[in-house]
């Protein structure tokens, strides 16, 4: 199963091309597409309306958008009820309502994302080709390096719970066994790793998420960079691959897309300038579509240009 | 001899406690810093191990009504009159 992130500066194209690629490479394979934009247009691409839902448009074309506000609602919702049940005694106070605060936590939204994109890659086994829509760059950015980004705080943090975790058990050496009196009153701290409930919490996610990076990093997954034939979007590329060279993330393609006949030259220069930053990845021209001046009714998706061949990099 | 060698142990001990809490006020510190207005991990982190927190959080506040005695307390460790 192959993984692709259409990435990009906002207006340039992402999900037209996304959409394009997966109606051409659904002739042949089976294809999730999923969008991820909050400003949802895989429905209106493929003339249908999805509402942060998923439709089937084929025996081998899956649509579906992720409800960004919905999910972030569902985890903190998880969340805040694991912390009620622990802190139950609040509940007599009528403290417990004061949780909810936690809904207006910054940095929710890429977690979310995340989790989304995560559950999917590991539920999804049915398909050839996952297809994601992401968000502009920043938000995207943002959330392919989560995962390295929390690895290396969970490393740090459980450095510290293990000093806390030693220490409990020196203490526990030196003031020797408790009499049965002491035992009555005694509190019981974990000195042992495996007793830690935080430890091992910090160990789980550790795991979980360096097997997720090593999926998004590994051969199958992919990241497609698009962008047009101007000045402002090949800036914004050079950051993008920037960044994900930073997070080690593997290029795969890149499409420029909207070339006409009046804007080739500049087309060229801007492919160039990229060049050097990118090596030899393969490149696609994308002329700029006539359809759309054609009413609601066109196939966006049904663009002539094939999408499809450079994405088979490992044949 | 034995009342002796008994001192000495609860001495250690409250040595190697106050040293264990001061450890577990850094580490909720540092986890739940985002809520004080810290530079912290991400949020979502702390959220997951919020549920496993209690204690953390109760040396956390024990803390900060202490600071403002700070140095008294230091001494009464180190048994200075």
């Amino acid at each position: 199963m192959k993984i692709l992130f259409y990435t990009g500066k906002g207006g340039v194209g992402k999900s037209t091309m996304a959409a394009s690629a997966a109606w051409q490479l659904s002739q042949k394979s089976r294809v999730l597409i999923v969008s991820l934009d909050p400003a949802h247009n895989l429905g209106d691409i493929f003339c249908v309306s999805l509402n942060g839902r998923e439709k089937r448009m084929n025996d081998r074309l899956l649509l579906r958008e992720v409800d960004l506000h919905k999910l972030s609602r569902d985890y903190l919702e998880r969340e805040i009820g694991v912390l009620t049940r622990t802190y139950s005694y609040l509940q007599a106070l009528n403290l417990d309502r004061y949780f909810s605060v936690l809904k207006y936590s910054p940095g929710i939204e890429e977690y979310a994302l995340l989790t989304s994109i995560e559950e999917t890659i590991r539920r999804e086994k049915d398909f050839d080709f996952i297809i994601f829509d992401t968000p502009p760059t920043g938000l995207t950015l943002r959330f392919l390096a989560l995962p390295q980004i929390t690895i290396t705080w969970i490393d740090r943090l459980a450095q510290i719970r293990r000093q806390i975790l030693d220490k409990r058990h020196t203490i526990q050496k030196i003031r020797g066994p408790a009499s049965e009196e002491e035992k009555k009153q005694e509190v019981k701290l974990a000195y042992d790793e495996k007793d830690d409930p935080v430890l091992n919490r910090l160990m789980a996610l550790k795991a979980n998420y360096e097997s997720l990076t090593g999926i998004l990093q590994g051969p199958d997954s992919g990241v497609v960079l698009v962008f047009n034939p101007d000045m402002l979007s090949l800036r914004e590329s050079e950051r993008l691959v920037e960044g994900l060279r930073d997070i080690n993330l593997p290029l795969r393609l890149l499409i420029q897309n909207k070339v006409t006949e009046e804007n080739r030259a500049i087309a060229g220069q801007v492919v160039a300038e990229l060049r050097k930053m990118v090596g030899d990845i393969p490149l696609l021209q994308v002329a700029l579509s006539a359809q759309i001046a054609c009413g609601l009714d066109s196939k966006l998706y049904d663009i002539p240009e094939d999408l499809v061949a450079p994405l088979d990099w490992r044949r | 001899m034995q009342g002796f060698g008994q001192g000495q142990r609860e001495k250690v001990l409250s040595l190697t406690c106050m040293e264990q809490q001061e450890l577990e006020n850094v580490f909720a510190l540092l986890l739940l810093g985002s809520f004080v207005g810290f530079p912290a991990p991400p949020t979502f982190l702390a959220v997951e191990l919020l549920p496993f927190m209690e204690r953390e959080m109760q040396v956390l506040g024990q803390r900060a009504e202490d600071a403002c005695d700070m140095l008294g307390q230091m001494m009464g460790t180190l048994g200075v009159d």
